[in-house]
């Protein structure tokens, strides 16, 4: 890694489709709380900004308990905004490339180590595994990558996961979804990832046993 | 370069302890002090808005001389590299401070800030005892004058304000905890003096 980076999680949301009272990032994950999942996986980045909204006192708290250099931006119209929303609030002084990352997302170690690494901008997908998710349309450039050319919630075979590393430079503020923000940046280079997303107790369990089994289906 | 000026709250902000705990402290044993440690005790537990506060300090110090309290105030240990970063950018930073000008003067030199970037509050001194207390600052209002786009950096409850009309707020829990009402109208928050640093150097 050569270009300095900020990375960017996005902790603000309710969690509602849950249904436990707590905000996902908190969600305990055998053991510990989701985002010290993630942030165990970011020792070595210096430029951490962690966005928080709903039970933001204790987000901080949790956070503030594993490491005290984050630097926290406050979403406070979580209500009303998506993850481009919180996304948008810590780009301004972000360095020259951001990684978005969603409180809610479990990523295999390996995988988002991968991604961090380069210095690549790239949209992550993975298999399709929610209920009515956002893809992505992809394509097969003449370099035999894959490319995301889109998102829908229609067509595409891969899942939108949510993870993105960009120019900050290019990257226009919007108030709804990442996806909506990184559309105009197409296409970006697909990498597929595996990931947890935890929406439903359903996907909470899956993502627990996950964890248990070594990161292994 | 930026247009973002820097206002900087004092107490628990730039210094690395409370200012109000060191002066107490640091008088005798007798009435006075034990009446300054009461008012402390007092203000720390939250059940003393700023100003009453401010008004019983000054009360009671009226009896200490002026160089006195000037020299408590002038040891209390600062956050150096905060420190460091104004003395650097002074053209651009402000201290906001409910304190007398008189108190903090040789603590604001050591910052090496000039006397119109220093908002707070002001006395008249004769024979080195406060005469009359001539204007309690009022934060909110104080800032009011300063040219935007501005940064603001506090703590307290009576930070809250000025940390909300800024356009970058930061909440700075460092020393003790960040007041809710600051992380309700703050832009952000940090917890190491390192990490404020760090984020300011990326506003100039």
């Amino acid at each position: 890694m050569s270009i300095p980076k900020t990375i960017v999680i996005s902790a603000a949301g309710m969690g509602t489709r849950l249904g436990i009272g707590t905000t996902k990032a908190l969600i305990d994950i055998d053991g510990k709380p989701l985002i010290i999942r993630q942030l165990e996986l970011l020792k070595d980045y210096d430029d951490i900004r962690v966005v928080v909204g709903y039970q933001m006192e204790r987000v901080i708290e949790v956070v503030n308990s594993f490491r005290k250099d984050v630097l926290f931006v406050f979403n406070h119209n979580y209500k009303n905004t998506g993850t481009g929303g919180s996304f948008s609030l810590a780009l301004p002084f972000a360095r020259e490339l951001v990684v978005s990352l969603d409180g809610d997302l479990l990523v295999h170690p390996d995988d988002l180590r991968r991604v961090l690494e380069s210095d690549k901008e790239c949209a992550c997908g993975g298999v399709i595994s929610t209920e009515n998710p956002m893809r992505m349309i992809t394509r097969k450039g003449e370099d035999g990558k894959i490319y995301g050319v889109g998102f829908s919630r229609d067509e595409g075979d891969y899942e939108w996961t949510g993870l993105a590393q960009v120019r900050t430079a290019r990257l226009t503020p919007g108030d709804r979804h990442v996806c909506d923000m990184l559309t105009p940046l197409l296409p970006l280079e697909m990498v597929e990832i595996r990931t947890k997303e935890v929406d439903t107790p359903t996907d909470y369990k899956h993502a627990i046993a996950w964890v248990k089994n070594g990161y292994k289906e | 370069m930026s247009e973002y000026i820097f206002c900087f709250d004092l107490d628990a902000t730039v210094t690395k302890v409370e200012i109000l705990p060191e002066i107490a402290k640091a008088l005798p044993e007798d009435d006075l002090g034990e009446k300054m440690r009461q008012i402390t005790e007092r203000t720390m537990a939250g059940e003393l808005p700023f100003e009453e506060s401010f008004r019983s300090r000054v009360n009671i110090l009226l009896q200490v001389p002026v160089s006195t309290v000037r020299e408590i105030i002038g040891r209390v240990p600062i956050n150096e590299q905060m420190a460091a970063f104004i003395r650097e950018h002074a053209d651009r930073c402000y201290i906001v401070t409910g304190n007398l000008d008189i108190w903090i003067c040789d603590l604001m030199e050591r910052m090496g800030l000039k006397p119109d970037h220093v908002l707070c509050s002001h006395a008249t001194v004769v024979d080195d005892k406060i005469v009359s207390v001539d204007e309690v600052i009022d934060k909110g209002k104080a800032i009011a004058k300063l040219p935007h786009p501005f940064v603001a950096i506090g703590d307290g409850n009576n930070d809250a304000e000025m940390v909300g009309a800024a356009e970058v707020g930061i909440g700075f829990g460092g020393v003790r905890e960040i007041a809710p009402a600051v992380l309700n109208n703050a832009t952000h928050a940090v917890y190491t003096e390192e990490k404020l640093c760090q984020f300011l150097r990326r506003l100039l």
